[in-house]
């Protein structure tokens, strides 16, 4: 019995220890690595490339925030924006309202989220669970009005994803604590009873 | 009274030696925030070509590194420290009380101080790894396996080396010094390898060097070091050729052990 106690204690003081460590990961601050902020009238049937990355890795977070007066959807895509080069514009993207209803349609799969955002603000941020291409689009369908959008997108980076870490932690401390308590108690008892001949004497 | 409860026992008694309180959570603590703190997700995809392959060896690379530090500090405190004093002061002969071979009764103290060390090892890394990025662990976990086999080669050689040192010297302090002086001079070796193969641009001394540290065939396979073009060697071990390395590399560590088993069995007097 007191064997287990020592065992299970053991296993709890580690598991509080552990715990700590996690905290101590959470609490190291974010780094933004990037932000940018945009606001435009977006037409009906009209798109816009909020945030595109190569190799998102798991160490980022990527925040949308974004305002409208109208309807609109917010789509992050897992997929790649190529750049081409031309002599009179420069850099474009190659990536238009077709390849979208092509995405829509027939790579449901690269979807990542599809929100629809009502009059107001939405905002969301994205962890991956693993290294991933991804695109953020704004998208104002077809049969509705000309939509104001205010934006404002940030990729941060931390050593973990916190809250995911936190929460772990959290629910590992009290059954750190629960395992640890017999073994308290027992040491708690053998350090009374060595100490009453002692005081006896 | 079966055998089983005598091995548990000694067992039992080496663990609460090896981890007196608060060692274990020390180095789980320790274990917890290097493999954080040192995770890196970004030096897999440098390159554009390179495959998942590659990118869960580089990241797993990247979470290993400050946590075998802390094994190989771990190993030498239980080992080099821990048996060596036991050897010093004869603790270890009221070991022999029991109803267990000698071989056994090492078992037990390699158990705790290596086998212990190793699972909170691999239990913290790979719980970490999964809470990181649990779509790279799950697809790529036969690299991911390979990878932790591969650079536990190298710290399992020392610690068999380091093994044979603390039976031969038994003595915990100067053990504990040799074992550091071994570990110091290793890298300098492995660094001074690197050199060599670049240097006369033959892959030789690296093919070598593999069967102690099998990570530099993983490395050049997965093209890790191909991307440094000082470092790039005509050189690109197949998968299988890598795997080969690896096993070489654990014959090597097992035969070492055995030989410390011999050792302890036959030749050591007490």
């Amino acid at each position: 019995m007191k064997r287990w106690a020592t065992i299970l204690g053991r296993g709890g003081t580690t598991l509080i220890a552990i715990s700590l460590a996690l905290l101590l990961v959470s609490l190291i601050p974010q780094i933004q690595m990037m932000s940018s902020e945009g606001s435009g009238r977006l037409p009906p049937g009209g798109m816009q490339i909020l945030f595109y990355q190569q190799n998102l890795n798991p160490q980022q977070e990527l925040e949308v925030a974004v305002t409208a007066d109208g309807p609109l959807t917010v789509y992050l895509l897992e997929i790649n924006i190529e750049l081409e080069f031309s002599p009179n514009t420069g850099f474009v993207q190659r990536f238009n309202e077709t390849d979208l209803q092509q995405i829509l349609q027939e790579n449901r799969d690269l979807i990542i989220w599809e929100d629809t955002v009502e009059n107001g603000d939405y905002k969301r941020s994205y962890t991956p669970t693993r290294i991933m291409n991804a695109t953020a689009v704004l998208y104002n369908q077809l049969d509705s009005e000309s939509v104001y959008v205010e934006h404002d997108v940030a990729l941060k980076s931390s050593l973990a994803p916190g809250d995911k870490v936190r929460t772990i932690a959290y629910f590992a401390v009290p059954i750190g604590v629960i395992l640890m308590i017999p073994w308290l108690v027992n040491m708690w008892k053998e350090r009374k009873q060595s100490q009453t001949p002692s005081a006896i004497l | 009274m079966g055998k089983g409860k005598p091995f548990l026992e000694v067992l039992a008694s080496a663990i609460h030696e090896d981890f007196r309180f608060p060692f274990l959570e020390l180095f789980a603590f320790l274990y917890t925030l290097g493999t954080f703190a040192l995770a890196n997700f970004t030096v897999g995809v440098y390159s554009q070509m390179a495959t998942n392959e590659a990118v869960a060896y580089a990241v797993t690379t990247s979470l290993i590194s400050f946590s075998l530090l802390i094994f190989l500090i771990l190993v030498f405190k239980n080992i080099a420290y821990g048996l060596g004093n036991e050897l010093e002061k004869g603790i270890i002969q009221t070991y022999f009380s029991y109803p267990l071979k000698r071989r056994a009764i090492l078992t037990a103290k390699l158990l705790s101080g290596i086998g212990f060390s190793l699972l909170l090892f691999l239990g913290i890394q790979i719980s970490a790894f999964y809470i990181l990025a649990p779509d790279i662990v799950l697809p790529q976990f036969g690299t991911i396996v390979l990878t932790y086999a591969a650079s536990l080669s190298y710290p399992l050689f020392l610690s068999a080396i380091i093994l044979l040192l603390a039976l031969k010297l038994r003595r915990g302090g100067i053990g504990l010094v040799v074992g550091f002086i071994l570990y110091i001079a290793m890298s300098i070796v492995s660094g001074l390898v690197l050199i060599v193969a670049t240097a006369t641009k033959s892959p030789l001394v690296l093919q070598i060097m593999s069967f102690i540290s099998p990570n530099y065939a993983l490395q050049y396979h997965y093209g890790g070091l191909a991307t440094v073009p000082e470092l790039s060697l005509p050189w690109t071990p197949t998968l299988y050729e890598a795997t080969l390395y690896v096993v070489g590399s654990y014959v090597i560590v097992a035969a070492l052990f055995i030989l410390g088993y011999t050792y302890f069995s036959r030749r050591l007097n007490l």
